[in-house]
């Protein structure tokens, strides 16, 4: 099979820097759709995608292309996911790529998943066209777009395409280059049939559909094949192509990008990054770079009426189904009743698994606190993973708790510097050294424990910048840290839900907060309720429930004896659904509220 | 017969046999009033000559449909204001209402609104035998019976109750309001001393309820008024305090009297005996069953002509129920339930559930209790509602 005429390549970009945009154009001139079908923005297909702008599935598409040098190119567009959360699914896509188009708006420059982005794609070998795009817009700077190119990321300006997505300036151009600078297909003299894995699909239909890259061989209906990661064997039933519709085709060959379905039951069975090859002639060695993705996040998920625990066990399900890198698994607790321990890549991931089970699966959820994963060693036992505050050894027992960090790269602005020090210094990080990007942007490189970014450092980091901040990062190593769990006790008994794993330095503060808040929420009592934070037996922060003052009916005759017991018996029924904690009648939703901010 | 219908009649069997010996008090519910006040829920229409022949009428009519079992001990006129009738009318009621008794009612009382206080009227009630006149009084400041919409003025409460006073009743209640918007702990004080100044037997003071679809309903939820429930509880506190000075004995959550003036007929309400109402939107609690006349003069005039009353809310008595509702209305009384009593009148209740629910209570500081008798402690009282709440289901549920 030749191999010459086929250029599989891939966008990336910062967020919003007109990825999707420039991908629609590029379809809509090589025809592949019409643009009568082109709703804008193509490939983002969940509403959830295109809301947030982010690409959250892999969307690969063939495009047929006739060069200027008189050939036919069939040309494979991967879309990448957007976001540091999915870098494994990011770094897979750009290994099913020999090149790559990065995307610079011209008004805003290099950011930090620009850099990050363009060193994945290095990493992987890939040829890199730079392109500055948005350059119908008023603001843009071409030439710090150019001087940046070469002083960030060391790329000589001159091969630099100027673009308009919006415009639809520079796509012929775009596509020029592809064929010409982009080599074609690697490792396709490899003797054996080897496919890479980088992405599957549940189809209610047709089952799992598993998303694959042929480097050598080919595949077709009828083949066994054969995953390399867990040896597992199945009779493929399908192949085909995106265009961007799946496409039936009677073989995927090396070079192609495309989808081959199978008699696999599971998706679970389907890993990114693995190798797919054919059970005849299987081949004995992996494409590099496959590895285990393992969730770092995680919180428990419980169903806000706990008659949908089924829905939301269901809801669970099925989209595990389509994502791999998501666990599950049942747990309950006294606060919130029975729900899900679930693991997540980072935390867009969960809050878009989150987003999904409202929407998509229409059940409301309550989430507790995220936690990363501790590592744990108490006396006299092994070393163990501990991803829920409930399950930490007791306190006195323990040897040493490690914490996840990150390294991460921060774009600002110059005058933001002194703020931005001082929220990494609050958020206990360390900031190795800094980078000048130009005039006016710096580069920090930190190290912050995964923990402290859970919650707001974007946020944070946005308003501090005025927006103008971007940050990147990439997972670190495991350091120890005086880290203890603190609980929440109303009236003596502690609350399972409000337990978490925080730095010794920061559990006074995030205690008197959580007392506070607690406090102000639970409706006045008959009797002095204290709320206290705790670590081990020792009280750091307490506040008191209001204590009712008066709650009588003045008027109570034969007359009203009726609807008072109307009253009395509503309020039966809505005691049912208290939660009793420290002989207190908690309402649901309060531990609801807390949660929510 | 079959077994459900044998157990049902045990049940009504031990029910009557728990109330045979309790009094019977007898309610009723005269509709009409001059114009509505503002903080006011009870069912009341504008009189007209004929309404209240059909009313009288129909009285007469709903007493022949009850077929009371023993005699009446307690009789209470309320409304509306019964005290609108015209003199004959009364005497009608009256008539009406002894003969139905079987007995001299040794306790009579009628609600009367001051403005309508005439010796013409008095003199009737007097020659009925009517023991007690309730006068709807609520404040003795001009500012504040404007605000409330009340048809009367400081000067007719002075005369009215002169005149109850000089036809010589044997018990005289002023009905008084407090926490009313505009009110502060001196204005109420003040209230209060003038009505003591003026020696009445008993004293019922109510903090001021917004009830639905009332006028000060409509302005709570506007926003136009706020409740503020840490002056309520001084202002309930205060009141105690000086009542108790002056002699006068809190009994009830709202009711205080001298030595020998509390309302009989409440107090049976209370403790969970048997009462007939008689009269549109009348509630009783008698012959197995709790319910309220529909709230509306020309439906229950239709109803009893149809032989139809106690329409509305109704249920059907159950040991559970009353032993419960003893409880968490018996609390509002300052003497507290008559624990052994009760448990020789349902001796079946749940008795150990309530005794946990009751050393928790009185842990928490809200009830007092010995072994016989147990009561709100003073904060209890000022939360007796949420008391209650703790001991539904408690004692029924056994
Ligand atoms: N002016 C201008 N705006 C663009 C261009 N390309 C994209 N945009 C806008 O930039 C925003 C982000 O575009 P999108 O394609 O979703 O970016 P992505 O996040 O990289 O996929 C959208 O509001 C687009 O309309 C362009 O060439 N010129
Ligand atoms: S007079 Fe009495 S019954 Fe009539 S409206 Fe006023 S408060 Fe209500
Ligand atoms: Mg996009």
């Amino acid at each position: 099979m030749d191999v010459s005429l086929t250029r599989n390549f891939c966008i990336i970009a910062h967020v919003d820097h007109g990825k999707t945009t420039l991908s629609d154009r590029l379809l809509e001139y090589t025809n592949t759709v019409t643009q009568r079908v082109l709703t804008a923005q193509h490939l983002d297909s969940m509403d959830l995608e295109k809301e947030r702008g982010i690409t959250i599935k892999s969307h690969p598409v063939t495009m047929v292309y006739p060069a200027k040098d008189g050939n036919l190119y069939k040309i494979n567009l991967m879309d990448t996911p957007g976001h540091v959360d999915f870098a494994y699914e990011v770094s897979r896509s750009l290994a099913a790529c020999e090149g790559a188009v990065l995307l610079i708006d011209a008004a805003q420059g290099v950011e930090a998943q620009t850099v990050a982005n363009a060193h994945l794609a290095t990493a992987q070998g890939l040829k890199i066209i730079p392109v500055i795009n948005k350059i119908d817009l008023p603001s843009a700077n071409l030439e710090l777009c150019m001087k940046q190119l070469e002083d960030i990321l060391t790329i000589p300006a001159e091969e630099a395409i100027l673009a308009s997505g919006k415009s639809g300036i520079g796509i012929q151009d775009i596509l020029e280059a592809v064929v010409a600078r982009i080599p074609p297909p690697r490792w396709s003299h490899h003797p054996s049939t080897r496919a890479l894995v980088f992405d599957s699909l549940y189809d209610s239909y047709r089952g799992v559909i598993t998303y694959a890259r042929v480097f050598s061989g080919s595949v077709k209906a009828g083949d066994q094949m054969l995953l390399m990661s867990n040896n597992q064997k199945s009779e493929i039933k399908e192949v085909g192509v995106f265009t961007p519709k799946m496409t039936k085709t009677a073989t995927l060959d090396a070079g192609d990008v495309g989808y081959v379905i199978s008699n696999i039951k599971d998706t679970t069975d389907i890993k990114i990054g693995d190798t797919l090859t054919l059970a005849r002639n299987p081949a004995s060695e992996m494409l590099p770079g496959y590895k285990e993705v393992r969730p770092m996040v995680f919180c428990g998920l419980y169903p806000l009426e706990s008659s949908d625990y089924e829905k939301l066990k269901a809801a669970l399900g099925r989209l595990r189904l389509n994502d791999a890198a998501f666990l599950y698994s049942s747990e309950s607790s006294l606060a919130l009743g029975f729900g899900f321990r679930c693991g997540f890549l980072g935390l867009l991931h969960m809050e878009i698994i989150q987003e999904r089970i409202r929407r998509e699966h229409d059940v409301e959820i309550i989430s507790t606190y995220p936690s990363v994963v501790y590592k744990v060693k108490a006396h006299g036992a092994d070393e163990i993973e501990v991803d829920n505050p409930v399950n930490l050894p007791d306190p006195g027992t323990i040897e040493y708790i490690c914490e996840p960090t990150i390294k991460a790269s921060i774009h600002i602005p110059n005058e933001s510097m002194g703020d931005i020090l001082a929220l990494i210094m609050e958020k206990r990080g360390m900031c190795d050294h800094t980078d000048t990007l130009d005039a006016n942007r710096v580069m920090l490189s930190c190290v912050l424990p995964l923990n402290e970014i859970l919650v707001d450092f974007n946020d944070r980091l946005k308003s501090v910048t005025h927006g103008y901040g971007s940050m990147d990062y990439e997972l670190g190593d495991y350091v120890q840290s005086d880290l203890v769990k603190m609980d929440i006790l109303i009236n003596g008994d502690p609350v399972d839900a409000f337990s978490s794993i925080v730095h010794r330095e920061k559990a006074e503060g995030k205690g008197r907060v959580l007392c506070e808040k607690l406090a102000e929420i639970i409706p006045p009592q008959m009797f002095k309720v204290a709320i206290q934070a705790a670590i081990g037996g020792k009280i750091i922060a307490r506040d008191n429930v209001k204590e009712m003052r008066k709650d009588v009916t003045a008027k109570c005759y034969g007359g009203d004896i009726s609807r008072k017991r109307k009253l009395l018996d509503k309020q039966k029924e809505g005691k049912k659904k208290m939660k009793m904690i420290g002989k207190v009648n908690i309402p649901p939703d309060t531990f609801i509220q807390i949660l929510k901010n | 017969m079959d077994g459900r219908v044998m157990a049902m009649s045990e049940i009504e069997f031990s029910l009557n046999d728990a109330f045979a010996r309790s009094p019977l008090g007898l309610y009723v519910h005269v509709p009409f009033c001059a114009s509505t006040c503002d903080f006011c829920a009870f069912y009341q229409t504008t009189p007209t000559r004929s309404g209240v022949e059909g009313y009288l009428n129909a009285v007469r009519q709903e007493l022949e449909l009850v077929r009371l079992r023993k005699p009446v001990d307690t009789v209470f006129w309320g409304g509306g204001t019964p005290g609108l009738l015209a003199p004959e009318d009364l005497r009608t009621l009256g008539d009406t209402v002894l003969g139905a008794c079987g007995q001299r009612p040794a306790e009579w009382t009628i609600e009367l609104a001051p403005a309508s206080v005439t010796d013409a009227r008095l003199a009737v009630l007097k020659e009925l035998g009517v023991t007690r006149v309730s006068l709807g009084v609520q404040s003795f400041s001009h500012a504040l019976l404007d605000a409330l919409g009340r048809q009367h003025t400081r000067e007719q409460v002075l005369k009215a109750y002169a005149r109850v006073r000089d036809a010589g009743f044997a018990s005289v209640n002023l009905d008084l309001m407090f926490a009313l918007p505009g009110q502060d702990l001196a204005a109420w004080e003040l209230d209060l001393k003038t009505a003591i100044d003026l020696a009445p037997d008993h004293l019922s003071t109510y903090c001021l309820t917004f009830e639905e679809d009332t006028k000060l309903w409509i302005k709570l939820s506007k926003g136009q008024v706020k409740l503020d429930p840490e002056h309520e509880a001084r202002l309930y506190e205060r009141t105690w305090d000086i009542l108790d000075g002056a002699g006068y004995s809190q009994y009830e959550v709202s009711n205080f009297a001298r030595p020998g003036h509390a309302c009989a007929h409440n107090l049976n309400t209370w403790r969970m005996h048997e009462w007939v109402g008689i009269g549109p939107s009348a509630a009783g609690q008698h012959d197995c069953l709790r319910g309220a006349n529909t709230a509306d003069l020309d439906k229950w005039m239709e109803g009893i002509a149809r032989g139809e009353r106690m329409t509305d809310d109704r249920v059907r008595l159950t040991s559970g129920l009353l032993v419960e509702d003893a409880m968490v209305f018996g609390l509002r009384m300052n003497v507290g339930v008559d624990l052994q009593a009760l448990k020789t009148r349902f001796p079946a209740a749940g008795w150990a559930d309530l005794d946990r629910t009751l050393t928790r209570l009185s842990e928490q500081g809200l009830v007092e209790r010995t072994e016989a008798v147990v009561k709100l402690s003073r904060r209890g009282r000022l939360l007796a509602d949420s008391v209650g709440s703790e001991l539904v289901g408690v004692l029924s549920e056994a």
